[in-house]
Protein backbone atom coordinates (compact mmCIF):
# COMPACT_ATOMS: atom_id res chain seq x y z
CA UNK A 1 0.00 0.00 0.00
CA UNK A 2 1.38 3.37 -0.96
CA UNK A 3 0.45 6.77 -2.21
CA UNK A 4 2.49 7.96 -5.18
CA UNK A 5 2.14 11.51 -6.45
CA UNK A 6 1.11 11.52 -10.10
CA UNK A 7 -1.18 12.83 -12.77
CA UNK A 8 -3.60 9.95 -13.29
CA UNK A 9 -3.07 8.21 -16.61
CA UNK A 10 -6.81 8.02 -17.22
CA UNK A 11 -6.96 11.81 -16.77
CA UNK A 12 -4.39 12.33 -19.52
CA UNK A 13 -6.48 10.22 -21.86
CA UNK A 14 -9.65 12.03 -20.85
CA UNK A 15 -8.06 15.37 -21.66
CA UNK A 16 -7.85 14.24 -25.26
CA UNK A 17 -11.52 13.34 -25.26
CA UNK A 18 -12.64 16.62 -23.69
CA UNK A 19 -13.96 15.01 -20.52
CA UNK A 20 -12.90 17.63 -18.02
CA UNK A 21 -13.72 21.34 -17.87
CA UNK A 22 -11.77 23.41 -15.35
CA UNK A 23 -13.49 26.71 -16.16
CA UNK A 24 -14.52 28.60 -13.07
CA UNK A 25 -18.29 28.62 -12.37
CA UNK A 26 -19.46 27.16 -15.69
CA UNK A 27 -17.03 24.21 -15.59
CA UNK A 28 -17.12 20.93 -13.69
CA UNK A 29 -16.99 20.61 -9.92
CA UNK A 30 -13.72 19.16 -8.65
CA UNK A 31 -13.23 17.77 -5.18
CA UNK A 32 -10.29 16.78 -3.03
CA UNK A 33 -10.48 13.74 -0.77
CA UNK A 34 -7.94 12.85 1.93
CA UNK A 35 -6.47 9.38 2.49
CA UNK A 36 -4.55 7.54 5.17
CA UNK A 37 -1.15 5.95 4.63
CA UNK A 38 -2.93 2.62 4.06
CA UNK A 39 -4.37 3.84 0.76
CA UNK A 40 -3.09 2.65 -2.58
CA UNK A 41 -3.18 5.57 -5.00
CA UNK A 42 -1.07 6.56 -7.98
CA UNK A 43 -1.00 7.02 -11.73
CA UNK A 44 -3.24 4.00 -12.15
CA UNK A 45 -6.06 5.46 -10.05
CA UNK A 46 -9.07 6.09 -12.26
CA UNK A 47 -11.79 7.33 -9.89
CA UNK A 48 -12.59 8.44 -6.37
CA UNK A 49 -12.68 5.60 -3.87
CA UNK A 50 -13.83 5.41 -0.27
CA UNK A 51 -11.17 2.81 0.50
CA UNK A 52 -8.86 4.13 3.24
CA UNK A 53 -10.36 7.60 3.03
CA UNK A 54 -9.75 9.69 6.13
CA UNK A 55 -12.39 9.90 8.80
CA UNK A 56 -12.34 12.34 11.66
CA UNK A 57 -13.93 15.37 13.23
CA UNK A 58 -14.56 18.08 10.66
CA UNK A 59 -14.08 15.80 7.65
CA UNK A 60 -16.96 14.58 5.49
CA UNK A 61 -16.61 11.55 3.22
CA UNK A 62 -15.90 12.50 -0.43
CA UNK A 63 -13.85 15.47 0.73
CA UNK A 64 -14.20 19.17 -0.01
CA UNK A 65 -15.20 21.01 -3.15
CA UNK A 66 -12.45 22.99 -4.82
CA UNK A 67 -12.76 26.43 -6.35
CA UNK A 68 -11.37 26.25 -9.88
CA UNK A 69 -9.27 28.96 -11.40
CA UNK A 70 -10.02 29.16 -15.12
CA UNK A 71 -7.11 27.73 -17.15
CA UNK A 72 -4.72 30.20 -18.71
CA UNK A 73 -1.32 30.27 -20.38
CA UNK A 74 1.98 31.27 -18.80
CA UNK A 75 4.33 31.54 -21.73
CA UNK A 76 3.85 28.32 -23.66
CA UNK A 77 2.60 26.37 -20.65
CA UNK A 78 -1.11 25.89 -19.99
CA UNK A 79 -1.93 26.06 -16.30
CA UNK A 80 -4.85 25.82 -13.96
CA UNK A 81 -5.14 26.26 -10.24
CA UNK A 82 -7.43 25.82 -7.26
CA UNK A 83 -8.02 28.00 -4.23
CA UNK A 84 -6.53 26.72 -0.98
CA UNK A 85 -8.81 24.42 0.96
CA UNK A 86 -9.15 24.20 4.75
CA UNK A 87 -10.91 21.76 7.04
CA UNK A 88 -11.53 23.96 10.07
CA UNK A 89 -11.84 22.77 13.68
CA UNK A 90 -10.80 19.34 12.47
CA UNK A 91 -8.99 16.35 13.91
CA UNK A 92 -7.56 14.57 10.88
CA UNK A 93 -4.51 12.53 9.98
CA UNK A 94 -3.82 12.16 6.25
CA UNK A 95 -0.93 10.99 4.11
CA UNK A 96 -2.22 12.01 0.69
CA UNK A 97 -5.11 13.24 -1.39
CA UNK A 98 -6.99 12.62 -4.60
CA UNK A 99 -8.41 15.38 -6.76
CA UNK A 100 -11.32 14.13 -8.83
CA UNK A 101 -14.12 15.36 -11.05
CA UNK A 102 -17.31 15.28 -9.02
CA UNK A 103 -19.36 16.24 -12.10
CA UNK A 104 -18.14 13.41 -14.32
CA UNK A 105 -18.44 10.04 -12.58
CA UNK A 106 -15.84 10.96 -9.93
CA UNK A 107 -13.06 10.48 -12.48
CA UNK A 108 -9.57 10.88 -11.01
CA UNK A 109 -7.37 13.86 -11.91
CA UNK A 110 -4.26 13.62 -9.78
CA UNK A 111 -2.84 12.06 -6.66
CA UNK A 112 -0.95 14.07 -4.04
CA UNK A 113 1.57 12.52 -1.66
CA UNK A 114 2.20 14.66 1.43
CA UNK A 115 5.48 12.86 2.09
CA UNK A 116 4.48 12.01 5.65
CA UNK A 117 1.38 11.85 7.78
CA UNK A 118 -0.03 15.33 8.41
CA UNK A 119 -2.31 15.80 11.38
CA UNK A 120 -4.57 18.48 12.77
CA UNK A 121 -6.02 18.35 16.26
CA UNK A 122 -8.99 20.62 16.94
CA UNK A 123 -7.37 22.93 14.42
CA UNK A 124 -7.04 23.72 10.74
CA UNK A 125 -5.94 21.25 8.07
CA UNK A 126 -5.00 23.37 5.07
CA UNK A 127 -3.80 22.40 1.62
CA UNK A 128 -1.99 25.33 0.08
CA UNK A 129 -1.83 25.04 -3.68
CA UNK A 130 1.27 26.38 -5.44
CA UNK A 131 1.39 29.65 -7.33
CA UNK A 132 -0.30 29.53 -10.73
CA UNK A 133 2.83 29.77 -12.87
CA UNK A 134 4.47 27.67 -15.57
CA UNK A 135 7.01 26.15 -13.21
CA UNK A 136 4.79 25.64 -10.19
CA UNK A 137 1.05 25.33 -10.93
CA UNK A 138 -0.78 22.29 -9.64
CA UNK A 139 -1.80 21.29 -13.16
CA UNK A 140 0.37 22.40 -16.04
CA UNK A 141 0.79 21.20 -19.60
CA UNK A 142 4.16 22.15 -21.03
CA UNK B 1 7.98 12.17 -39.32
CA UNK B 2 7.89 14.01 -36.02
CA UNK B 3 6.14 13.94 -32.68
CA UNK B 4 5.31 16.51 -30.04
CA UNK B 5 5.83 15.62 -26.41
CA UNK B 6 3.56 17.12 -23.80
CA UNK B 7 4.84 17.08 -20.23
CA UNK B 8 2.44 16.91 -17.32
CA UNK B 9 3.24 16.59 -13.66
CA UNK B 10 1.40 17.80 -10.58
CA UNK B 11 2.77 20.81 -8.71
CA UNK B 12 3.87 20.57 -5.09
CA UNK B 13 1.26 21.42 -2.50
CA UNK B 14 2.04 22.58 1.01
CA UNK B 15 0.03 21.02 3.83
CA UNK B 16 -0.31 23.09 6.96
CA UNK B 17 -1.94 21.86 10.13
CA UNK B 18 -2.56 23.42 13.52
CA UNK B 19 -3.15 21.98 16.96
CA UNK B 20 -5.95 23.43 19.07
CA UNK B 21 -5.99 26.75 17.24
CA UNK B 22 -6.69 28.14 13.80
CA UNK B 23 -4.14 29.63 11.45
CA UNK B 24 -2.86 33.00 12.61
CA UNK B 25 -2.64 36.08 10.43
CA UNK B 26 1.09 35.66 9.86
CA UNK B 27 0.62 32.17 8.44
CA UNK B 28 -2.29 33.28 6.27
CA UNK B 29 -0.35 36.31 5.03
CA UNK B 30 2.53 34.06 4.05
CA UNK B 31 0.15 31.79 2.11
CA UNK B 32 -1.42 34.75 0.36
CA UNK B 33 1.85 36.34 -0.72
CA UNK B 34 3.19 33.00 -1.97
CA UNK B 35 0.04 32.65 -4.03
CA UNK B 36 0.29 36.15 -5.48
CA UNK B 37 4.02 36.36 -6.16
CA UNK B 38 6.12 33.53 -7.54
CA UNK B 39 9.78 34.19 -8.30
CA UNK B 40 11.49 31.84 -10.72
CA UNK B 41 14.80 30.28 -9.67
CA UNK B 42 16.13 31.33 -13.05
CA UNK B 43 15.25 35.02 -12.63
CA UNK B 44 17.99 37.60 -13.12
CA UNK B 45 19.59 38.31 -9.69
CA UNK B 46 18.77 42.03 -9.82
CA UNK B 47 15.15 41.41 -10.77
CA UNK B 48 14.99 38.65 -8.19
CA UNK B 49 16.19 41.02 -5.48
CA UNK B 50 13.55 43.59 -6.44
CA UNK B 51 10.87 40.91 -6.54
CA UNK B 52 11.89 39.64 -3.10
CA UNK B 53 11.67 43.18 -1.70
CA UNK B 54 8.25 43.66 -3.27
CA UNK B 55 7.12 40.31 -1.90
CA UNK B 56 8.21 41.28 1.61
CA UNK B 57 6.35 44.59 1.33
CA UNK B 58 3.23 42.79 0.12
CA UNK B 59 3.48 40.39 3.04
CA UNK B 60 3.26 43.25 5.54
CA UNK B 61 0.38 44.90 3.66
CA UNK B 62 -1.62 41.66 3.76
CA UNK B 63 -0.57 40.94 7.36
CA UNK B 64 -1.73 44.36 8.50
CA UNK B 65 -5.01 44.09 6.59
CA UNK B 66 -5.78 40.65 7.99
CA UNK B 67 -5.07 41.85 11.53
CA UNK B 68 -7.47 44.74 10.96
CA UNK B 69 -10.10 42.31 9.64
CA UNK B 70 -9.75 40.10 12.72
CA UNK B 71 -10.00 43.09 15.07
CA UNK B 72 -12.98 44.47 13.18
CA UNK B 73 -14.80 41.13 13.25
CA UNK B 74 -14.13 40.80 16.97
CA UNK B 75 -15.69 44.23 17.51
CA UNK B 76 -18.80 43.09 15.64
CA UNK B 77 -18.97 39.84 17.63
CA UNK B 78 -18.33 41.69 20.90
CA UNK B 79 -21.32 43.91 20.28
CA UNK B 80 -23.52 41.01 19.21
CA UNK B 81 -22.67 39.10 22.39
CA UNK B 82 -23.28 42.20 24.55
CA UNK B 83 -26.68 42.74 22.90
CA UNK B 84 -27.61 39.15 23.69
CA UNK B 85 -26.64 39.61 27.35
CA UNK B 86 -23.42 37.55 27.23
CA UNK B 87 -21.22 40.22 28.81
CA UNK B 88 -18.71 37.68 30.17
CA UNK B 89 -18.15 36.09 26.77
CA UNK B 90 -17.93 39.53 25.18
CA UNK B 91 -15.16 40.45 27.63
CA UNK B 92 -13.23 37.24 26.88
CA UNK B 93 -13.41 38.06 23.19
CA UNK B 94 -12.34 41.67 23.74
CA UNK B 95 -9.26 40.56 25.70
CA UNK B 96 -8.06 38.10 23.05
Amino acid sequence: MAITQAMCTSFKTELLTGTHNFTNSSGNTFKIALYTSSASLGAGTTAYTTSNEVSGTGYTAAGAALTNVTPSADGTTAITDFSDVTWSSSTITARGALIYNDSVSDKAVLVLDFGADKASSSGDFTIEFPAAAAATAIIRIA
Amino acid sequence: MFGIEINMSPGEVNVQTTQERGHNTQELSSNAVNKIISIADTADPVIRQQAEAFKERMFYVIFHTLNQAVESDRTTLYNQLKKQGHDDMAEILRKL
